[in-house]
């Protein structure tokens, strides 16, 4: 599902410049839940920011969901990304917006027919214990239940891979086991999870293979 | 569904811009009522310019009254030089007729002379193709030669001056229509940059879960339309109640100004056309509108 080959990230130039990730490779099968750890600055997210290209790396080769994702034109973008589904720290919720609004408008936008948005939208919703809430809006929940909602909004288009960037850190320990049990509920119906936690508390709680940068290098990968 | 979404997506947005949107709907809607009332009136003076220049007429005085067996001949002679739609010939009699209809109660001054002054004439209407100032003249120069003709008068030297006073016309109208035009596509630009960046949070989200980027800016095209066709049914409804309000007090006065019967209003085309130019000065705006870079 995603292969990364010599892929180093650099930042500025000259005397400012900084490597963000020098020289990692791994590969990540289908159906797989990796863990990525690592201390804050560490590479995390720039790596994340590679894989939905956000990011061009300055070396190396990376392959996500079949996509050669370095080679990608602008246009071809929006594709690799309809397979990937992306949560955040912060759960970027539409302000103006209800739950179900939040999590409809990704179908809206993606152009599913009208009469399969409701009930895709409440399956999603369902999935992550948040029906009773489909009409409230953001600023009417909790920090657990805005970062579900987020998670319905990243699964309701039915992505082969999740890329989770800290969606636990801004969460106390029984929210954010909450959020960790949900998303194995989601990597358990077969979508690919990189799930991305500077939380070394939660690394054995999950008990799943883990990569870990330090610097932008991958010091390790085990499990 | 995807049109329905960027249309339920740019009405939206309008309604946030607010008072902003408001202003770009003003400015389109001036502009095109200033461009709209220049064409109203541009194409009634054309239409006066037409009407007067099918009556442009060029008068040959003859030296003597031909007899009648040689008038024939003579009017034969004369449309050879070419250039003519038509020839009528006045004699002395008949100018004098037209001098005492003309003096009406004071026609009996005619009487007193101890003979008829006038000359006769020709009168020669211009072949549409030649009635210009230039064709005119040409038509005049090659009617003095004949030998039988004393002096030529006529020309169009008046209208070519109206269809300059037009052409003038057309000219501050379109730009003030296009300084005008240019100060609406700016306000929708800033209007729809607003929006921009109040939405970018939306953008943001449909650029991270795929959307193309014609979905993510469909919407802003069609805010800008949608201004502009506001803007254009307002323009054009402002110059038909100007057009309603003027047209009684102006037509007494056209017959004898620019002898016109009547005032016309924009055809449907044309009204068509305003609203297409309204639609596309907001759409333009729209297009231009910039927001944050992708990610």
């Amino acid at each position: 599902m995603i292969r990364l080959q010599h892929v180093s990230m650099v930042f500025g130039a000259g005397p400012s410049r900084v490597a963000a990730l020098s020289d990692v490779s791994f590969h990540i099968a289908k159906g797989e839940f990796v863990v990525l750890t690592g201390a804050s600055g560490a590479g995390k997210t720039t790596l994340l920011r590679l894989l939905y290209r956000a990011e061009s790396p300055s070396e190396g080769d990376i392959d996500v969901a079949g996509f050669d994702v370095a080679a990608l034109r602008r246009s071809e973008i929006p594709r690799l990304r309809r397979s990937i589904g992306i949560v955040f720290q912060d759960a970027k919720l539409l302000a103006g917006r209800t739950v179900f609004e939040n999590v409809a408008f990704v179908l809206r936008v993606l152009g599913t027919a009208r009469r399969d948005i409701t009930p895709k939208a409440f399956a999603a919703l369902k999935a992550v214990g948040l029906s009773a809430r489909a009409q409230a809006y953001p600023h009417q929940l909790s920090q657990g239940e805005a970062q579900r909602a987020s998670l319905a909004r990243a699964i309701v288009k039915s992505p082969g891979l999740l890329l989770a960037d800290e969606p636990t850190g801004n969460l106390d320990e029984e929210m954010a086991s909450e959020i960790l049990g949900l998303v194995k509920d989601i990597w358990s119906r077969g979508t690919t999870v990189l799930f991305a936690t500077h939380q070394a508390r939660l690394v054995p709680q999950l008990k799943r293979r883990t990569l870990k940068l330090e610097g932008g290098r991958l010091v390790k990968d085990e499990g | 569904m995807m049109l329905s979404f960027v249309v339920n997506e740019a009405m939206r947005d309008l309604r946030r811009a607010g008072k902003v949107g408001l202003a770009a709907i003003l400015l389109i809607a001036l502009s095109l009522t200033a461009l709209g009332g220049f064409w109203l009136l541009s194409l009634n003076l054309g239409r006066a310019i037409d009407q007067w220049g099918d009556r442009v007429r060029v008068i040959a005085y003859l030296k003597d009254e031909p007899p009648a067996g040689k008038l024939e001949e003579l009017l034969q002679r004369i449309e050879a030089v070419g250039g003519i739609q038509r020839l009528r010939y006045v004699s002395k009699t008949e100018a004098l007729r037209a001098l005492k209809r003309s003096l009406g109660s004071q026609a009996d001054v005619a009487e007193q002379l101890p003979r008829n002054p006038l000359p006769a004439s020709v009168e020669v209407t211009p072949d549409a193709a030649i009635a210009t100032p230039e064709g005119t003249r040409a038509l005049v120069g090659r009617l003095t030669t004949l030998p039988e003709v004393e002096e030529v008068q006529g020309g169009s030297q008046w209208v070519d001056g109206l269809a300059q006073f037009r052409r003038l016309f057309q000219g501050v109208g379109l730009v003030i229509g296009a300084v005008l035009a240019v100060a609406a596509i700016l306000t929708v630009t800033t209007a729809t940059t607003l929006v921009l960046h109040l939405r970018r949070d939306e953008m943001e989200i449909m650029r991270l879960v795929g959307a193309t980027e014609h979905v993510i800016r469909a919407p802003r095209l069609v805010q800008g339309m949608a201004q502009g066709l506001v803007a254009a049914i307002v323009a054009l409804a402002t110059l038909e109640i100007a057009y309603a309000l003027a047209v009684p007090r102006l037509e007494p006065l056209l017959p004898v100004t620019l002898g016109l019967e009547r005032v016309t209003f924009l055809s449907p085309v044309q009204a068509l056309a305003l609203i297409g130019t309204g639609t596309m000065l907001g759409a333009l705006g729209g297009f231009l509108a910039r927001g944050r870079t992708p990610a």
